[in-house]
């Protein structure tokens, strides 16, 4: 990566600090019955600007900084974590020492008196364990960002400028269009890591992101939203046309705003009250394979501790009772979850610097693993393969899908839809609500297309579908060769909740699942 | 911990520094914390009981800022983290500056309006509060429920999960047209969830707080435990149309996710919202009322003024069933209002999961969202002249399925949930069978009653309270789920 000498809080300031986070992990590990700590330092520097209806709404050019650090103490062993935002005068002279000595003070108090409170517990709660690490291999790297045009030297200006031209080009679609909004973004992070292991590894990656935002309206009818991403972990090319869509930013918000103009006029569908033959295209499944099989194939919700937030998973009841082994989808089906992969799941090493690695989740219709991290991975007797990340290096990393996809198939996906007598065509994924373990889910698309006679005969709005989750993987019957992985940039989990950008697709997928339509 | 007096001297020297540039600025010096001491017991897997206390903290400043530029106003915004010196004004004054921009919708930096009603609400133990003792709270909260348990001799396919929340927020402002003014908030919440794994049940307690003195995390535990053994042995019932009564989680979870940010300038000003146009008309039953009050003392959705520093307050949403007002900040409420209505900025918070963010800009947010009937009655009352219902306890993933402004939504119900036989609670519902299929405009306009108990509840990544009562409604729809035995 081509690095320009430091201006001002620039992420060539962490140059200067790996001895300190060094000197750090070595203080951490003389700390009494300190069994393990790491810390993470990261930097982005970014610009973004919005407009809406052909208006600036927002301009900014900033860095924003912080650390983390995890320590593992006391006899019963057991977590602590500590984090903050960082500024620059946290870089200067021995500022960062005492930043960094203070946060590991604080993990590890917390830790001591975390461990020592569960050790007092036992009785009551017998299942209470000490914490334990599954080993890795212990990494130093450097691993540089990828970009063609650096973020760093695209002028505001210009981030701004297509901001504003996109959206006046998107409200003159159409009167109909009575909302344009478009976010811009570009980001150049990097991060360090360093554990009393010994890791240390020093990851950088760019982003470059657009976010739109279309409402139209025809007569008093109800208006008819849309909300799309266009991004990767790459430069400002990305807005130019270097993207999974290969289309700049402008052609797929227009097309965006065409479709939701188009939509605004269609009829409502209605829901139906039996299975029918449902076609779902690569979109619409990102967003199915997010929620019905990435989430409940991350490690730590599978165990439970996601109970009190986002729900528990329909692969994994208990240690000895699970799905592992069995059939949960039809053998058409299969499904991974790949960091080595484009996509906003992309990276070299997860958050407590394991080798990332491709997790195969289903195989055939079987379920063969979780995405994990080291904790878990002892927890369910398995291999760490890297899952672990956290939006800002201040929050604790939780398991977290990649890229996480269904795998693709060997069909056409036109004869898929050629094949269908009778069915739906659903298209671009909308909304999810699922059940608690998601075992059931309904999805809601941007557009639903009846199919008769294999041809897409009428356009439908406000549509989705529902099913239980295993009757529609079992359900697959055709699998298109058309895989795509889509920019997730708003996957929430955890408390605090972090907000994490990961990587969804799949091919096109012939299935069958009740309709949903409009409830009034 | 960075005192109130730190920040107010931050907002006032660097005010004096920037204003020699000759714009018109407003200062804003925040500092928060927030710790989190995360649960995760489970009796039949290895686990941490108290997973790990985590804190993340912040503190900075942040300056919008508005210039004359060629006769056009341009407006910018930049902010300083980890710096309250004056050059950390003036350097986010600096990048204010270079970002400044022409927004033909923006109209000036807020004015002062008012004094604030809410003084001294916070509470200073909470302010000096150890590691250690935050640490506790989270165990207490892990005791009360294992305690329940044990007294009913349940030991296996037990989880228990959720958090204890400490967030201490410090905020000053200072502006040149006038805004001088602080604020200090504490904020304690324990939301817990227990299950009885095998037996699919799954029970919710939570205790909210200003103050530690109030504050009951060991109680939340406990209820947690006694909902979920209430509903053991729950049936399932078929798809069809029910009377049901809203039990106070399911009301916050319509009110967080669909009503009040439908009720928000921010969805008008997107043309997003069922609302649309019906201001001054009948959107709800007459027995249904909404506001938001952020100025209630001793509810942890208050504050003293909001991040653009003008006061909190009242502001009625939905009077008998009319639609009367929005939620709004500074400059959608210039924006989008006018000589025949005005949108009084209540709402204008620069809210983050860990509090009032100085590199943020004023957004709107609910505070404390009240939702009351016009004559209320008892629990029993609510469930009388019912032959056939549900009783909804707990709802999740409660989204506007088809976007906001067609007000079609769906949730799962997950637990807390029974049966209504003859006005009285029966069977136990169970747990992730049934899925609300309805529409908000439905539910709104079929309110037949509302319980005169309420109490503070918060959902899962909500940044407002909810003061919930419970609801009776009519014709909802509920579907059965989970039939093939996912």
């Amino acid at each position: 990566m081509k690095r320009k000498r430091a201006k001002r809080f620039s992420i060539e300031a962490l140059d200067d600090i790996k001895d300190r986070a060094l000197e750090a992990t070595e203080y951490a590990r003389s700390l009494k019955e300190c069994q393990y700590a790491d810390l993470r330092i990261g930097l982005t520097e970014y610009k973004t600007a919005s407009s809406e209806n052909g208006n600036a709404k927002e301009v900014r050019e900033e860095e924003s900084a912080s650390l983390g650090v995890r320590v593992i103490a006391g006899e019963m062993a057991a977590w602590g974590h500590y984090g903050q935002p960082l500024g620059k005068l946290d870089f200067k002279g021995k500022a960062l020492w005492r930043v960094l000595r203070h946060g590991i003070n604080s993990a590890y108090e917390r830790a001591q008196a975390n461990a020592a409170k569960k050790l007092s517990l036992k009785d009551l709660a017998p299942a209470l364990a000490p914490v334990r690490l599954a080993p890795v291999q212990v990494c130093q790297d450097v691993v540089p960002a990828v970009f063609e045009e650096d973020p760093r030297q695209v002028p505001l200006k210009e981030v701004l400028a297509l901001a504003v031209e996109v959206t006046k080009e998107m409200k003159a679609v159409a009167p109909e269009v009575k909302f344009a909004y478009v976010a811009v973004l570009t980001a150049l992070t990097r991060e360090l890591f360093y554990s009393t292991e010994g890791a240390a590894i020093d990851q950088s990656h760019a982003l470059t992101q657009g976010n739109m935002y279309i409402v139209a309206q025809k007569g008093g009818a109800i208006p008819e939203t849309f909300i799309d991403y266009l991004g990767a972990q790459r430069g400002w090319e990305v807005v130019k046309g270097k993207n999974l869509y290969n289309k700049s930013l402008l052609d797929l918000a227009l097309e965006r705003t065409r479709d939701t103009v188009e939509l605004s006029g269609a009829d409502f569908l209605t829901s139906s009250e039996k299975p029918v033959v449902v076609v779902t295209d690569p979109h619409f499944n990102a967003l199915l394979v997010h929620e019905i099989i990435g989430h409940p194939t991350e490690a730590d919700r599978a165990i439970k501790m996601e109970t009190a937030y986002a729900g528990r998973s329909w692969f994994l009841r208990g240690l000895n009772d699970s799905e592992l082994g069995k059939q949960v989808a039809s053998n058409l089906l299969s499904a991974f979850s790949d960091p080595s992969l484009e996509g906003y799941g992309h990276y070299k090493y997860d958050a407590e610097g394991v080798p990332a690695k491709r997790a195969i989740l289903i195989d055939k219709g079987v379920l063969r693993g979780f995405m994990n991290g080291r904790e878990s991975a002892v927890i369910l007797n398995q291999e760490p393969n890297g899952s672990m990340r956290a939006t800002e290096c201040h929050y604790v990393p939780l398991v977290r899908m990649t890229n996480t996809v269904i795998a693709t198939g060997d069909r056409n996906p036109e004869d898929i839809i050629a094949e269908v007598k009778e069915g739906y065509y659903v298209v671009n994924h909308r909304i999810p609500s699922i059940s608690e373990s998601r075992e059931n889910f309904r999805i809601s698309a941007q557009k639903v297309y009846k199919i008769e006679d294999g041809k897409l005969v009428k356009l439908y709005r406000g549509g989705g579908i529902t099913s239980d989750s295993r009757a529609f993987f079992m359900s697959i019957d055709a699998v298109g060769k058309d895989l795509a992985i889509f920019p997730i940039p708003n996957c929430g989990k955890g408390q605090p909740m972090q907000v994490m950008k990961v990587g969804n697709g799949g091919p096109t997928l012939r299935g069958m699942a009740k309709l949903t339509g409009e409830y009034r | 911990m960075i005192k109130v007096e730190q920040l107010r001297d931050c907002a006032e020297k660097g005010l004096a520094t920037a204003k020699r540039e000759g714009a018109e600025l407003e200062v804003f010096a925040s500092w928060n914390e927030l710790i989190t001491v995360r649960l995760n017991y489970t009796s039949d897997i290895p686990s941490s009981g108290v997973q790990e206390p985590k804190s993340t903290q912040s503190f900075g400043v942040g300056v919008l800022a508005s210039f004359k530029d060629k006769g056009k106003l341009t407006a910018g915004f930049g902010s300083e983290s980890n710096d309250l010196r004056p050059r950390a004004v003036k350097e986010a004054f600096r990048r204010a500056r270079h970002c400044r921009f022409f927004d033909s919708d923006f109209r000036s930096l807020p004015t002062p309006a008012g004094i604030p009603t809410l003084v001294n609400y916070h509470d200073p133990l909470v302010m000096e509060a150890r590691d250690g003792d935050i640490v506790e709270l989270g165990w207490k909260a892990l005791e009360g429920a294992l305690k329940a348990f044990k007294e009913r001799g349940i030991s296996k396919s037990i989880i228990v999960g959720g958090d204890v929340c400490v967030l201490k927020e410090t905020i000053a402002i200072k502006s040149t047209l006038g805004i001088d003014d602080f604020d200090e908030s504490t904020i304690l919440t324990a939301a817990i969830t227990t299950m009885v794994e095998d037996k699919g049940v799954k029970g919710t307690g939570w205790s909210t707080s200003t103050h530690l003195g109030q504050f009951n995390p060991g109680r939340a535990g406990l209820e947690a435990a006694e909902s979920a053994i209430r509903t053991l042995g729950g049936q399932r019932v078929p798809s069809g149309l029910y009377h049901v009564v809203l039990g106070r989680q399911p009301v916050t979870e319509l009110v967080s996710n669909i009503i009040a940010p439908s009720l928000s300038l921010f969805a008008v000003n997107a043309s997003n919202t069922p609302f649309l146009g019906k201001l001054g008309k009948q959107v709800a039953s007459s027995n249904l009322s909404i506001y938001d009050d952020g100025a209630i003392l001793g509810q942890i959705g208050s504050k003293k003024i909001t991040c653009e520093g003008l006061p909190t307050g009242r502001t009625d949403l939905v009077t008998g069933g009319l639609l009367v007002g929005f939620l709004a900040n500074h400059y959608l409420g210039k924006k989008l209002g006018g000589s025949l209505i005005t949108f009084q900025p209540r709402n204008g918070f620069r809210l983050h999961a860990m509090g009032r963010r100085h590199d943020a800009k004023a957004e709107v947010f609910p505070t404390n969202m009240v939702v009351e009937g016009k004559e209320e009655v008892s629990n029993e009352e609510l469930l009388s002249g019912i032959k056939e219902g549900v009783y909804i306890g707990r709802i999740w993933y409660t989204y506007p399925i088809n976007g906001l402004a067609a007000g079609d939504f769906t949730s799962t119900i997950i637990g807390d949930s029974f049966l209504i036989k003859d006005g009285r609670l029966s069977t136990p519902l169970k747990p992730n069978t049934l899925r609300i299929n309805s529409n908000i405009n439905h539910v709104l306009n079929n309110v037949l009653a509302v319980s005169k108990e309420k109490k503070a509840t918060l959902v899962w990544a909500g940044e407002e309270v909810v003061m919930a009562p419970e609801v009776r409604v009519e014709g909802v729809r509920l579907d059965s789920i989970g039939e093939t035995g996912a």
